[in-house]
């Protein structure tokens, strides 16, 4: 058996090098279908892995609270909010809370300026307990205290981007710069914490919450979020119903109404991502599945004229011997092997796209191949091969010897 | 004990509604070390013959004993084993496989007998040298004159040790020089106690054999041992 095998893969070798060119253009389809798959898998992979890792860092043990209101009540003009009353609740009451701070995101322009430069960036008003709950430290400077929340200071920690997109200097500390239409003085530069799926994460402004409450004036329309981390004993799930409860009551919900807010965890919004990428993964998936098919049963054909164009030689090893085994073995290894090429050609490939993708577009994640991939590659091409070399195979194996070798 | 043993040997072929006998009740026994020519017009039913003896066609009646097994009952995979073992077939268009070297169609039959690479080619080329050939081992076909392709197919003929060396037309595609030549090897493997059997409608070949059998419409005509001296005279 070995023996036959290790025969049949030789010849086979042999007649595919003897057509290069044709055993190429019959595995292209092969080469092409594995290609796009490694390339997809080899990006989205890439991504998940690395938003597994920035989520990992943001801390597994944090909530983040925002106001939602259904589309349907959006378009009747109704909006749920959080409220700083909403955030002194849960203060008093909830359990299990290491840190807590609000946000309150700039609803006017963002607009910052320094001499000449302006820039856009993403403007918070927040507490010192952020840095806990996001776990972000500076790296020059300091970051917000309690003070400057109670004097509602003008001063602000910015993101490393926003300190290259001013043109700040390296070091920024007590530069004053405008922020709609107030300055303020900065006293700290945050550590740059890279991409998230190609959004930066270090184009942020921190200003105390107080602060910026003054700056919006209006008061009663404020919806904040509220971040917390939690002690380490607490579950996420505990604090998380206690803290839907708190809300509900707060808010008069009768039991017939939905939230009108939403409690995430960094954990669900990895677990979002990464059901996102892993749709994408198969759908795409799904597509290229298809093109294999046809890679495959373009090497049927091709098969098939092979066993067709070598009717005499099929008759002459059968007069001098040869078993239905070997002949069926010869063509369906060749099958197999012109499949497996491809498919170890397409993988070569698709890494080789999947690199040029991740490094041409900025701030991409590098890409990355899991071994299922490749195991899942190889097996299904081979898998391909070894189903569309069956019939050609049969075919030549079912071959009468005295009509092969009549035949021109 | 004969080497074959051909009894009652009856082929039909159904064309359409018609049915062509192409062998009629054939009897013949061989021998170990005969040199036998069959001899007849085309349509005479050789052809057949050659199949049914090469173990590439089965008889649609009678029975046929080759090296003491009965062929009649092989299914195709044990037909290829016998053809393997007892037969060495040399073609009128010689049969090489395009894309191997002589080396490698010699060695061909062998691959079937599962013997390893290094016997094999041992083996393959005992056998070149034998045909004069050891210095075009690595010779593809169509590098190869048409005499030393035949000469390629005799080695891989006699690679496997067969029983019968069954040679069509074995000079049908050879001249007139060449011709002499192959025939003068056949006579030497004749001499080295070889059994052959030579499809051919040229006399001139046919005299080179010791016993010829002349077919007419699928039965024998005439079947004579040829006298050696005498022969040329009688053609």
């Amino acid at each position: 058996m070995f023996f036959a095998l290790f025969e049949s893969s030789r010849s086979a070798l042999m007649s595919i090098f003897a057509h290069r060119l044709r055993s190429f253009l019959t595995t292209l389809g092969i080469i092409i279908g594995v290609a796009s798959v490694i390339a997809v898998v080899s990006v989205t992979q890439g991504m998940s892995a690395f938003i597994g890792d920035t989520f990992a860092s943001l801390g597994t043990n944090s909530l983040t609270i925002q106001s939602y209101t259904p589309f349907e009540d959006q378009m009747k003009g109704i909006r749920a909010r959080l409220t700083p009353e909403d955030l002194e609740l849960i203060e008093q009451r909830a359990e299990g809370i290491a840190s807590i701070t609000p946000i309150l995101y700039a609803n006017r322009s963002s607009q910052v300026k320094y001499g000449s430069q302006t820039a856009f960036s993403q403007i918070m008003g927040t507490t010192y307990a952020y840095q806990d709950v996001s776990q972000s430290y500076t790296q020059e400077g300091r970051f917000l205290a309690q003070s400057d929340n109670t004097t509602r200071r003008r001063i602000a920690i910015i993101g490393e981007d926003v300190r290259e997109n001013l043109s700040l200097p390296e070091n920024p500390i007590n530069e004053y710069f405008e922020l709609g239409g107030e300055w303020f003085k900065i006293v700290g530069l945050l550590e740059p914490r890279g991409d998230i799926m190609g959004m930066s994460q270090d184009d942020i402004v921190l200003v105390p919450y107080s602060t910026m409450v003054s700056i919006q004036g209006n008061q009663a329309r404020t919806d904040i979020q509220i971040q917390l981390s939690l002690s380490e004993s607490a579950e996420v799930e505990d604090v998380s119903s206690q803290l839907t409860n708190l809300l509900r009551n707060a808010h008069d919900l009768s039991s017939d109404e939905d939230d009108d807010f939403r409690i995430q965890t960094a954990e669900q919004l990895m677990e979002e991502f990464n059901q996102i990428i892993g749709m994408v993964t198969i759908v795409i998936g799904g597509i290229v599945g298809i093109s294999l098919l046809v890679g495959g049963i373009g090497i049927m054909n091709i098969m098939l004229v092979s066993v067709t164009e070598r009717t005499r030689e099929i008759g002459i090893c059968k007069a001098i011997g040869a078993k239905r085994h070997h002949i069926l073995m010869q063509f369906l290894i060749e099958a197999l092997l012109l499949s497996l090429l491809g498919g170890m050609i397409g993988l070569a490939a698709g890494f080789g796209l999947g690199t040029l993708i991740a490094t041409s577009i900025p701030g991409f994640p590098p890409a990355a191949i899991p071994f299922w991939s490749i195991a899942l590659a190889l097996g299904f091409s081979g898998f391909v091969g070894v189903l569309f070399g069956i019939l050609p195979a049969a075919k030549a194996a079912n071959l009468d010897p005295i009509d092969a070798l009549r035949y021109e | 004990m004969a080497l074959i043993q051909l009894q009652g040997i009856t082929k039909y072929y159904e064309m359409g509604f018609q049915v062509v006998k192409a062998l009629d009740g054939i009897n013949i026994d061989v021998f170990r070390n005969d040199y036998l020519a069959f001899i007849g017009s085309s349509g005479s039913g050789k052809s057949t013959m050659l199949n049914i003896l090469g173990c590439l066609d089965k008889p649609t009646k009678g029975q046929y004993h080759l090296n003491g097994t009965n062929v009649e009952n092989l299914d195709q995979n044990e037909l290829s084993e016998i053809r393997n073992k007892e037969i060495g077939f040399i073609f009128q268009s010689f049969n090489l496989l395009p894309r191997a070297n002589a080396l490698g169609n010699v060695m061909q039959p062998l691959i079937y007998r599962n013997i390893g690479i290094r016997q094999r080619k041992e083996i393959a080329i005992e056998a070149l040298e034998r045909v004069g050939l050891a210095d075009r081992m690595d010779h593809l076909p169509n590098q190869l004159s048409g005499g030393q392709r035949q000469r390629v197919a005799i080695a891989r003929a006699l690679v496997t040790h067969p029983s019968i060396l069954l040679a069509d037309e074995p000079t049908g595609n050879l001249d007139s020089r060449t011709t002499i030549e192959i025939m003068q090897l056949f006579d030497e493997l004749h001499a080295e106690g070889h059994t052959l059997i030579v499809v051919t409608h040229e006399d001139e070949i046919a005299h080179h054999c010791h016993r010829i059998i002349e077919m007419k419409d699928g039965k024998i005509f005439n079947d004579r041992a040829v006298e050696k001296g005498t022969a040329e005279l009688t053609s």
